[in-house]
């Protein structure tokens, strides 16, 4: 399998706090990898530090081969990293539609250079989302799981190679979330690798090839989800040592 | 977005305005004048304030130093006006260049008590500049005719709202109008948001100095005092956004309306005529916060509502 990416030795210092603490993995080609762990564990940290838009204080990554880490985001996205926010940034003053068309205008490679192009694109992936019927709307007008889905169609627009999903699924009932998981699934069968950040396990374990565990910044396990979730370390991470 | 209607009546206002210095009195036609610089001044706070959001209080320093480039061209150095407005125009550019880089690290406030220093900054320099006069200032050759002027400035309207025109529609557009949104997510998404925010502030420089050194011409005289006068960026702020800061007409609409308002005041009242004046902008800012613009388009909808709604997120 091809390495897509490659974190080594990854950490981050805000003043005293190690928020991200000598983390190493590697992402291969197509695969979904699960990134779990309680609150607070560093797992926005670790796609914010991917994505650009805050740099590591030590530690390397490496995206197909080249070293990103100390790269404006822009240069990123351009390189073919999307990402999703999980306190979600839509533009706010620009109907759905033409949220959607930056990501189409932008992007990797630069995207489209004709805003006509970018608007159809952006049509095509509001779609695939299910959210072709709230292009005219105002992005702030939507609500919670409509906003989700926003973002994860902004991220697609881009045309990522690999997509950073920050806890898209958060405050949706289950039937939304079936809906996300096989949009998920639609998305690693056009061969985009993706990071997924999720609380649900239901989802982790249904989406995920591999799962990595976080906990207070340093990764405690990693491998197949069945295997990481019965880790007695991973139980102890969320639910805490039973003390006798 | 430029609709059909929207297009055809700005050539059509257009046209009608180039006649205007055949049919009206020379005081209308130097009000006119007048108005069509500060639209333009607008236009070009626009780009960086309406499309960019970021609002700049630095933008009298274009307009001065376009004023200083053409007066020291033709002064100094007996230029023509031709290439004292260029010299203006380059020295615009480059200020803008130079002031951007720095200052457009900051974000909000912070970017505006910056813009906000320099114009302070430039009336102490440049009283200290034996080329430019110290503060004594510089007097231009005369030309007599103010139609020159006003079909002068028309046309840099004209330029100006073409500009941003264009800008609504294109990529760049887009780009400054994800950084004003969310500069972050701009950045994520793959803007240059340096890059953009440097071209956005140019252009605004670009087009503010013309007007400075339209205005220096016509005037013959230029101070540091009256050309980095802060209250002119003031007023730019407020036509702008009265009249719908990031879109294509608002600004136009803005100045026109403003100026004529403050011209009216000014001879129906004259002492209180500031005082009614700030009081037609504390309204204006209360009941339709995002513009003439914003309003003409939700108020057919929304009724009454609309402004019940203003009120409401002013949380008065």
């Amino acid at each position: 399998m091809q390495t897509i990416l490659a974190v080594d030795r990854l950490t981050k210092r805000f003043g005293g706090l190690v928020a991200v603490d000598d983390v190493s993995f590697d992402l291969f080609e197509g695969e979904i990898l699960g990134l779990i762990g309680p609150n607070g564990a560093g797992k926005t940290t670790v796609v914010s530090l991917i994505s650009g838009t805050i740099t590591p204080s030590t530690g390397k990554v490496l995206f197909q081969g080249a070293p990103i880490a100390h790269l404006p985001a822009f240069r990123r996205s351009r390189l073919g990293i999307g990402r999703t926010f999980q306190l979600m940034k839509p533009f706010p003053g620009l109907n759905v539609l033409d949220n959607v068309a930056v990501g189409a205008l932008f992007g990797t490679g630069g995207g489209k250079s004709q805003l006509r192009e970018a608007r159809e694109d952006a049509a095509k992936w509001l779609a695939f989302v299910g959210l072709g019927h709230r292009e005219r709307q105002r992005a702030d007008e939507l609500g919670g799981p409509d906003r989700k889905r926003l973002e994860l169609a902004k991220a697609l627009a881009m045309n990522p190679r690999l997509l950073l999903l920050d806890e898209v699924m958060a405050g949706l009932h289950h039937g939304e979330i079936d809906e996300v998981v096989s949009v998920i699934r639609k998305v690693q069968s056009r061969g985009i690798t993706v990071l997924l950040i999720e609380h649900v396990m239901k989802a982790i374990q249904s989406l995920s090839d591999r799962v990595l565990v976080l906990h207070h910044g340093t990764k405690i396990a990693e491998g197949a989800p069945q295997a990481v979730l019965n880790d007695p370390k991973v139980v102890d991470a969320y639910l805490g040592t039973r003390r006798v | 977005m430029m609709r059909p209607i929207g297009s055809i009546a700005f050539v059509a206002m257009l046209l009608a305005l180039v006649f205007v210095p055949w049919l009206a009195p020379p005081a209308l036609i130097q009000f006119g004048t007048t108005t069509l610089l500060l639209a333009t001044l607008a236009q070009s706070w626009n780009i960086i304030g309406g499309y960019a959001g970021y609002a700049s209080f630095g933008n009298s320093v274009f307009y001065g130093i376009g004023g200083y480039g053409t007066a020291i061209a033709m002064v100094q150095f007996g230029q023509p006006f031709g290439v004292g407005i260029l010299v203006g125009a380059v020295l615009g550019v480059i200020f803008a260049l130079l002031l951007g880089l720095p200052v457009l690290r900051l974000r909000g406030h912070y970017f505006a008590i910056a813009t906000l220093a320099l114009a302070e900054a430039m009336t102490g320099v440049v009283s200290n500049l034996d080329i430019a006069g110290r503060n004594i200032g510089l007097v231009l050759p005369l030309r007599k005719g103010d139609a020159f002027f006003y079909e002068l400035s028309l046309g840099l309207l004209a330029l100006a709202t073409l500009t941003v025109f264009w800008i609504s529609r294109s990529r760049f557009g887009f780009g400054l109008i994800a950084i004003r949104e969310d500069e972050d997510a701009a950045g994520v998404m793959g803007v240059n948001t340096t890059l953009y925010k440097a071209l956005a502030f140019l252009l605004a420089g670009f087009f503010s100095a013309l007007a400075g050194g339209i205005h220096a011409y016509w005037i013959t005289f230029i101070d540091p005092v009256s050309a980095f006068d802060i209250t002119l960026n003031v007023m730019m702020i407020i036509m702008a956004i009265f009249g719908g800061a990031g879109t294509i007409f608002g600004p136009l609409v803005g100045a026109i309306l403003l100026a004529s308002i403050s011209e009216l005041l000014a001879t129906e009242i004259t002492g209180m005529a500031s005082l009614f004046f700030g009081l037609v902008i504390v309204v204006a800012v209360v009941f339709m916060p995002r513009g003439l613009t914003d309003l003409t388009r939700r108020f057919p909808g929304l009724g009454w509502r609309y402004f019940r709604e203003n009120l409401r997120l002013h949380r008065l």
